[in-house]
């Protein structure tokens, strides 16, 4: 039954994910990947990771894509932007990624890890919260001055000019 | 609960020296200095309460895993999973330091904003003063080397900041590096002991050392290395033999600087850290020989050195190296509480000494030198008072704070049969007393020396000032009463208390020697007090000049710090200089003669091949230039500027290592 | 019960749908949003394999992937809209001051 409602969000995230990069217009694109990503939410929770299916529909369906939406309306509506390019490779462009695929998804037949015995009741929030707290206290200070760098950087990115003098 | 204490001080620092530089008041800046270590304190005094009502003896806060558990080799071949947490350790011992250090320091940071009050630099001050006070917490409350280590540097770093805190004074700047660089030679030595600790047992929590040293982990060379390494680091830190040079110079720094760092408690930390381990010390044996002996010879050595300075400051500095000399005979001897009870006392009376040294140095617009003191008696009445009843604690006058404790480490040496090392201890004290008293009758006795101008402006100090000194007057004068040995109908209630943390004292003595020995210690303290009112008031110092005179040879050697600092200068820091000097040497003589005729050399054969150079190696040099020009011209084609491009670069990349990976390993 | 290997496969799909968006498509905002695709398909990997190994581990690490990828979007973002604001446009082959 889990793994009945495991294969519908997948292929309903594969099929939109599909679209994200196919469609012409990127409203469209931004679109599907609400879609995709709602659906990858969908996978997690068939997965037991209750907390990072929450994560994913708010940082990620409430963040992320709303911010795509309103980049793209800032940047422009009517500009047409060819969906494909014309000068390149073909054949390299194809012929790499799909050995990666190859040689990742073989190495994950090969090394396929043992599953670990324990209740099938999912993981709990708890041991998760202590565990980052604890072993991974380090990890995630660096994580929040990652943050405030980005915020500092992106603000700065994106300012029309650092002073009058410099145009 | 505990662990609140040290957050305090870490915001104070934070806020006056993140915003208070620029933004913050005068009024706001000595607010949150002086606010920030009165919570602390307030946060010391309930945890101490809470302790003493609890029924746990240790209690361990963790915040956070620092080092996640690994695996280690031990010395004897064994793993051993080692992991480090940022923890706090709050025991008795823990909680006398963190009195000591937040009450003292209360006091003197309430000093600091008279003593301050026309600084411009204020903030930054008090920014330090407060970053000191955390560290130095930290250092108290660690439960476990790495955490102390922390703590230990830290304290390092501020008494750095603060004697060099007027950097504009070469002086200063010189005396600041100076402190750094010898407590790194320390410091040196006790990493290097936390390391063989870590080799050999595998952990560096201090209760398990304690432990694992108490169930015979440890074999007694191990310990003797780990503990004398450790003890070195407690020489650098403390101002003992051989690393004290440092202290006299640290009196560069503000004065409040001085009774809170180099009195009352950073030069107290190593009397705390080998408390802290006492069981290892113990252990070792062999190093609490060196410990008796190091202390006691210290605290002669230093107290000879007393006898002759003039600066004030100096008398007082070369007084606390002394005086932590005994803390130190205390521990050596085996009576940690005895150490830690000086410890306290001593925070009291020499923080006292020295807030009111600063105090006299105010009223006379910074005059340091006593030669241009005299008669301040009338003058500056509350600050004499309360430099009396300091000098009379650390005479060691009965009643007064630091008889009891002093006393208890003379006995304690004694009873454990370091008899030498007493006997040191005893003159010691006779020393005390006489330079302590030739202090006072310098400064407020006898015929007002100094500067017109100066004693225009002499003026008692506010009393934002006066009243730290009254509750530390108090302090000095009754503290003493919570170690009242049994002999004189006390409990020894102090010892009691630490004996959860430094352990039970062994050796006692029969009531009529400890009584003798008492008699004597009072007796000699007497009459080194009597003795410097004869020289210096009676006479008007007439026999001193005459002594000097007679042992001329012998008044410069002590006058001039036994020319250890010159010692220093010249075989250290000269040997180096000298080494320097001569690789400059052969660098001039060898290896610039050789240069020189390379050169000249080269000059002839340059003659010959220029004709060379035209023909065949300017057409050589043209045709690589060529070569390259028409490579790079298809090798940019690779530069296509293109995003995509590169993102296929990586793609390819991955594939490659994907492949070494699979089939390499 | 959900096997491994269906897991793996999705992760794997939507890597690489997400890696030939960024290769093939030319619209800048389009090629973000396929970086999202990348991140979400290992986050697919990392939640399976911590459901599959009874370990909170493949959740937290998830979570630092997210936190990575909110902050490239941030970043992304800012390089967009600076970008825009120069050149007027937002086709990546015009951004090709690295041509040799």
């Amino acid at each position: 039954m889990t793994f009945a409602i495991f294969l519908l969000f997948a292929l309903m995230a594969v099929f939109s994910a599909v679209m994200v990069i196919t469609r012409k217009n990127a409203m469209h694109s931004v679109l599907y990947l609400a879609f995709t990503v709602l659906s990858v939410a969908g996978v997690f929770f068939t997965l037991q990771a209750e907390y990072l299916g929450a994560i994913q529909i708010l940082v990620y369906g409430g963040g992320i894509v709303v911010l795509y939406i309103f980049v793209i309306i800032i940047v422009n509506l009517d500009e047409v932007v060819p969906g494909r390019r014309k000068l390149m490779p073909k054949v390299f462009i194809f012929a790499w990624p799909a050995l990666l695929a190859l040689q990742v998804g073989f190495l994950f037949l090969l090394n396929r890890p043992v599953p670990r015995e324990g209740p099938e009741g999912g993981l709990e929030f708890r041991a998760m919260a202590e565990m980052l707290f604890t072993s991974y206290a380090l990890p995630f200070e660096i994580a929040s001055v990652l943050l405030l760098a980005v915020l500092i950087g992106a603000v700065l990115v994106a300012k029309r000019r650092l002073s009058r003098g410099s145009d | 609960m505990f662990a609140w204490i040290p957050l305090f001080p870490l915001l104070g620092a934070l806020a006056n020296g993140l915003l208070g530089i620029k933004y913050f008041s005068r009024k706001a800046v000595q607010a949150v200095g002086v606010g920030s270590v009165a919570l602390s304190f307030l946060a010391s005094a309930a945890s101490f309460v809470a302790l003493l009502r609890g029924s746990e003896e240790v209690l361990v806060a963790r915040l956070f895993s620092w080092m996640t558990p690994s695996l280690v080799p031990l010395a004897g071949g064994g793993k051993a999973s080692f992991a480090v947490d940022l923890a706090f350790r709050y025991d008795s011992l823990a909680a006398v330091m963190t009195l000591v250090v937040t009450g003292v320091g209360l006091l003197i940071h309430v000093y600091s904003v008279g003593y301050m009050a026309y600084d411009r630099s204020l903030a930054r001050f008090f920014a330090y003063l407060n970053l000191f006070t955390f560290a130095m917490l930290v250092l108290v409350l660690g439960a476990n080397l790495a955490v102390l280590f922390v703590g230990w540097e830290g304290v390092g770093l501020c008494s750095y900041l603060l004697i060099g805190f007027w950097f504009s004074k070469d002086s200063a700047a010189a005396a600041g590096k100076k402190a750094f660089l010898t407590n790194r030679v320390g410091d040196f030595g006790f990493i290097l002991g936390i390391g063989v600790l870590l080799f050999v047992l595998g952990t560096i929590d201090l209760g398990s050392i304690n432990r694992l040293a108490e169930e015979g982990a440890l074999t007694k060379g191990a310990a003797t290395a780990a503990a004398l390494l450790l003890f070195l680091g407690a020489t650098g830190k403390s101002a003992q033999i051989p690393l004290y040079t440092w202290l006299p110079d640290a009196m560069e720094g503000p004065t409040p600087v001085s009774a809170l760092i180099h009195a009352a408690t950073m030069v107290t930390a190593g009397v705390y850290m080998v408390a802290r381990l006492h069981v290892l010390f113990t252990f070792s044996g062999v190093a609490l020989d060196v410990i008796a002996l190091v202390g006691a010879g210290t605290a002669v050595y230093a107290a000879t050195m007393a006898l002759v300075q003039f600066d004030i400051k100096r008398v007082l500095a070369y007084s606390t190296i002394s005086q932590i000399g005994y803390m130190f005979l205390g521990l050596g001897s085996g009576a940690y509480a005895a150490g830690v009870f000086h410890l306290m006392t001593h925070a009291f009376f020499k923080g006292l000494l020295f807030l009111a040294a600063g105090s006299v140095i105010h009223a006379l617009s910074g005059e340091q030198d006593m030669r241009k003191m005299g008669g301040l008696r009338s003058r500056v009445p509350t600050t004499y008072r309360v430099f009396l009843v300091g000098a009379l604690a650390i005479a060691g006058v009965p009643g007064l704070s630091g008889f009891f404790s002093k006393d208890e480490i003379l006995a304690s040496a004694f009873a454990s049969g370091r008899t030498v090392a007493w006997a040191l201890g005893v003159l010691g004290a006779g020393m005390t007393a006489f330079y302590i008293f030739r202090l006072i009758f310098l400064t407020f006795f006898g015929a007002e020396r100094m500067d017109e101008a100066a004693r225009r402006h002499c003026h008692e100090s506010p009393p934002v000032m006066t009243v730290p000194l009254r509750i530390l007057a108090f302090l000095s004068a009754f503290g003493g009463f919570v170690g009242l040995p049994r002999l004189l109908g006390g409990g020894a209630w102090f010892a009691t208390f630490l004996e959860s943390s430094t352990g039970r004292h062994a050796g006692h003595l029969a009531a009529g020697t400890e009584a003798l020995l008492m008699a004597l210690s009072v007796g000699i303290g007497l009459a080194g007090i009597y003795g410097a009112y004869v020289v210096y008031v009676r006479k008007k110092g007439a026999p001193a000049f005459r002594l000097k005179e007679r042992f001329g040879a012998l008044h410069r050697l002590v006058f001039r710090k036994y020319f250890v600092d010159e010692f220093y200068d010249g075989v250290i820091v000269g040997g180096v200089l000298r080494l320097g000097r001569l690789a400059s040497a052969f660098d001039l003589k060898v290896i610039d003669s050789l240069v020189d005729g390379a050169a000249a050399l080269t000059r002839r054969l340059s003659k010959v091949s220029i004709v060379f150079d035209g023909r065949v190696v300017d057409g050589a040099v043209n045709g690589v230039g060529a070569v390259h020009r028409f490579v790079s011209r298809l090798l940019r084609q690779v530069q296509t500027g293109y995003v995509y491009n590169y993102a296929l670069a990586v793609v390819f990349g991955l594939v490659i290592i994907i492949s070494l990976v699979v089939t390499v390993f | 019960m959900v096997p491994i290997n269906a897991v793996f496969a999705l992760g794997i799909a939507l890597f690489f749908l997400g890696l030939f968006g960024v290769l093939l498509r030319k619209n800048l905002v389009v090629m973000l949003m396929s970086l999202e695709l990348v991140l979400n398909g290992i986050n697919v990997i990392l939640a399976g394999l911590g459901f599959h190994l009874r370990s909170p581990r493949g959740s937290i690490f998830a979570i630092f992937v997210v936190l990575m990828a909110v902050a490239e979007a941030a970043v992304g973002f800012a390089l967009i809209l600076s970008y825009f604001r120069r050149k007027k446009t937002y086709d990546i082959d015009k951004l090709n001051e690295l041509k040799g």
